[in-house]
């Protein structure tokens, strides 16, 4: 029943690709008598988007990771810092903030007439790959940095005393302890970071622009709403698709984690460090939380000449409460989407079925993987003659925006259910527990990491606004499309408010789930 | 009975061999040297590890088309006896059944010295504790057939001593089928009634 259950819920994510690209290759069929325009691969517009996508993808996953991890050394080994759990908080909050919420600081910051930048050159320019960059390093490196630090708490403490027992110096401990250590998890989050960031849609839509400075994501956009070239959309998701799988698989293989799953309580040794390193920490982590809060708090002048008077609440009350629902729902749904699509994966990875787990593994993933923008548009071209979208589209809305999260609460669930799998799976056999009496030995064990991936993709389905682009209308407005909205007609006030409103939200969930975790741990 | 018949187990290159039966209520201690497929022979009774050829029968009725939870085999690993996540008394109820259950838990728990360890997590105990605390609940759970897989690696000299004679009397009294992988000659003479040496 269970295995069923795992199997029908991969079958559900494949098919709404599979229905997309169904839609969209019947519609180009059906219209210029073929599928994908391959002519496109001669063109030198389309060798730019590449270099440019796999560029700013590259330098983006490089960036966050070499910076992050000099920071998670800092918070790992000076544990005397202040504030430490807000900080992990504040990097969570980066990494889940919806894009135009950003986008908004950083243009007030960065911008022309930016806060901040009298104090560059002359010939600064937000847009373009600078600001491709610092957005999406600001996006990212916040997550590096907890996974990082994450990994170097796993570190066994035995290892960590018999290095000092032993005399390692610092460089010594660096090579023989923490890069084993970390090595897998700098390729994971290299690759992973790098698919995000070739998949970046808002944030090159916004600061982008030209083929000088233009995604396949974002090439795949205009082909579709200014063009309606659907061929060459297709060639472009195609490619995309492509190179995110290759990538994808490619990391699936070489990156392991696996030695540091091990729980053990006696893991609490931190070797001390000089006071030199311990003066460079403390610097290093002022700089990075300025750095991280000034977008944020550039955001609230803005906010201050909202004209109170005349502006009417109702009109961001309801699309925050339709955010709130929207993301739940969605949420929800993913979660019992990824519990399930894991659960034939588990039992590949038991069977030590390496290449079933790792297929396994690639469709619960997909998603991340087809670019948002296809999936939405394919399957609205293969809705539209079939379902009533103006009354209907909520659902897909809602649907879509579970499909393209679950990867992310895959990623979280997965570690910790293969952890329980590896040291218990034998003991529960053994015990004879099996479906509701085994889940009720398996809940309180991924309770936490439950609650902390919901409100993970409950922020992410909050911050949507690709799929709401398509499916979505002004009957159920959600708030990034109301900054949107805002944005374009110029009322940069209104917009910076309904960023902030939407920002507290996000600092909310959060703090509560940030709170309610350690409450669980400790 | 629990018949072992020409049973062969392919590990990577080597193939091991296991022939011998064990009658109900019997305790056979398994003794040989590190790779020797002591571990591996419990795990295939209990249904971890594929059998290449031959087969393992109990009272007549072949074991090895069975899923592990449909086995009538209660076991012990050498580690990760317990979920640490949950708390001892809890990690206790599970694969126990009976109205006085919790009776036998506290009176097993008084005689292996490990009463007051109950209610707390298992990170707070000791290693040989844990062991202890694994033990009970494998000899208590209802099923016929007890493989141990080094069960008083580690306890000290004194509480194996009262583990020893706890697993014997208990499997005596219940009239287990017991197979118990020991490197101690001590183990073999105080608990066993027979020894098999493999290898």
């Amino acid at each position: 029943m269970t295995e069923f259950f795992g199997k029908f819920s991969l079958l559900f994510l494949t098919s709404l690709t599979v229905f997309a690209f169904y839609g969209l290759m019947g519609y180009g069929a059906s219209h210029s008598g073929s599928g994908a325009d391959w002519s496109l691969l001669h063109d030198s517009y389309f060798w730019s988007i590449l270099s440019f996508s796999l560029k700013q993808a590259g330098l983006s996953a490089l960036l966050s990771v070499v910076l992050a991890w000099p920071i998670a050394r800092a918070l790992y080994y000076s544990n005397w810092l202040p504030f430490r759990s807000s900080f992990l908080s504040l990097c969570l909050l980066c990494f889940v903030l919806p894009t135009l919420v950003l986008i908004t600081g950083l243009v007030v910051l960065l911008g022309r007439s930016g806060f901040v930048t009298y104090l560059l050159s002359d010939d600064w320019n937000l847009y373009g790959l600078h600001g491709i960059l610092i957005a999406h390093i600001y996006l990212n490196m916040p997550f590096a940095i907890r996974v990082l630090f994450q990994q170097m708490t796993n570190i066994p403490g035995t290892s960590l005393k018999l290095a000092t027992q032993l005399k390692l110096s610092g460089w010594q401990r660096l090579r023989w302890v923490e890069w084993p250590a970390l090595k897998g998890s700098f390729l994971r989050l290299f690759s992973f970071i790098a698919v995000l960031c070739f998949n970046s849609f808002a944030v090159v839509l916004a600061l982008g622009g030209g083929p000088q400075a233009t995604t396949l994501e974002v090439a795949v956009y205009q082909a579709l709403k200014y063009d309606f070239n659907i061929p060459e959309a297709l060639a472009l998701a195609w490619v995309q698709f492509s190179i995110t799988g290759i990538l994808y698989i490619m990391v699936s293989r070489w990156g392991s984690v696996n030695w540091l799953s091990a729980d053990t309580s006696a893991r609490r040794f931190t070797p001390q460090v000089s006071a030199l390193t311990n003066v460079c920490h403390a610097l290093l982590y002022a700089v990075v939380w300025i750095v991280l809060l000034l977008p944020l708090l550039s955001l609230i002048p803005s906010i201050l000449e909202v004209n109170w008077q005349k502006f009417e609440w109702l009109s961001i009350l309801k699309p925050t409460l339709m955010t709130l629902l929207i993301g739940a729902v969605s949420a929800s749904l993913a979660l019992v989407i990824s519990y399930a699509t894991l659960l034939p994966l588990r039992q590949a990875a038991i069977e030590k079925k390496r290449y079933l787990q790792l297929v396994y593994e690639w469709l619960a993933m997909h998603t991340l993987l087809a670019p948002a923008m296809v999936l939405s548009v394919g399957l609205y071209v293969y809705l539209l003659t079939r379902v009533d979208l103006d009354n209907w589209g909520i659902i897909f809305v809602v649907l879509l925006n579970a499909a393209v999260i679950v990867p992310f609460s895959s990623q979280h669930l997965r570690p910790r259910l293969l952890q329980f799998d590896q040291q218990y799976s034998r003991l529960a056999d053994s015990l004879k527990l099996t479906g509701w009496s085994r889940f009720k030995v398996e809940w309180p064990w991924m309770k936490s990491t439950v609650m902390f991936s919901f409100s993970l993709v409950l922020l992410f389905a909050m911050g949507d606004v690709a799929i709401f682009a398509i499916f979505g209308n002004d009957k159920w407005l959600t708030l990034p499309w109301l900054i949107y909205s805002y944005a374009g007609s110029y009322r940069l006030a209104e917009a910076a408010l309904a960023s902030g409103v939407l920002l507290l939200m996000c600092a909310f969930i959060v703090l509560y789930f940030e709170r309610s975790r350690h409450h669980v741990e400790g | 009975m629990l018949k072992v018949s020409q049973l062969q187990v392919r590990l990577k290159k080597v193939v091991l061999d296991y022939d011998f039966s064990v009658k109900t209520g019997e305790i056979v201690t398994i003794q040989g040297r590190s790779g020797v497929g002591k571990t591996t022979l419990l795990n295939v009774i209990a249904g971890f590890e594929k059998a290449y050829s031959g087969d393992v029968t109990w009272q007549g009725e072949s074991l090895l088309h069975k899923k592990v939870t449909q086995r009538p085999v209660s076991m012990l690993f050498q580690e990760h006896n317990l979920f640490e996540h949950l708390s001892v008394w809890q990690n206790l109820q599970f694969g126990l059944q009976g109205e006085d259950i919790s009776e036998r838990i506290k009176q097993a728990a008084a005689v292996l010295e490990i009463a007051e360890q109950l209610d707390k997590p298992p990170m707070q105990l000791s290693g040989g504790q844990r062991q202890r605390i694994a033990i009970l609940r494998t000899l208590l759970r209802p099923e016929p057939i007890v493989l141990l897989d080094e069960p008083f690696a580690e306890l000290d000299s004194t509480t194996r001593l009262i583990a020893n004679d706890w697993v014997r009397e208990t499997a005596k009294a219940t009239n287990k089928t017991v197979l118990l992988v020991t490197h101690q000659d001590e183990d073999v003479e105080r608990v066993g009634d027979w020894n098999l040496v493999l290898g």
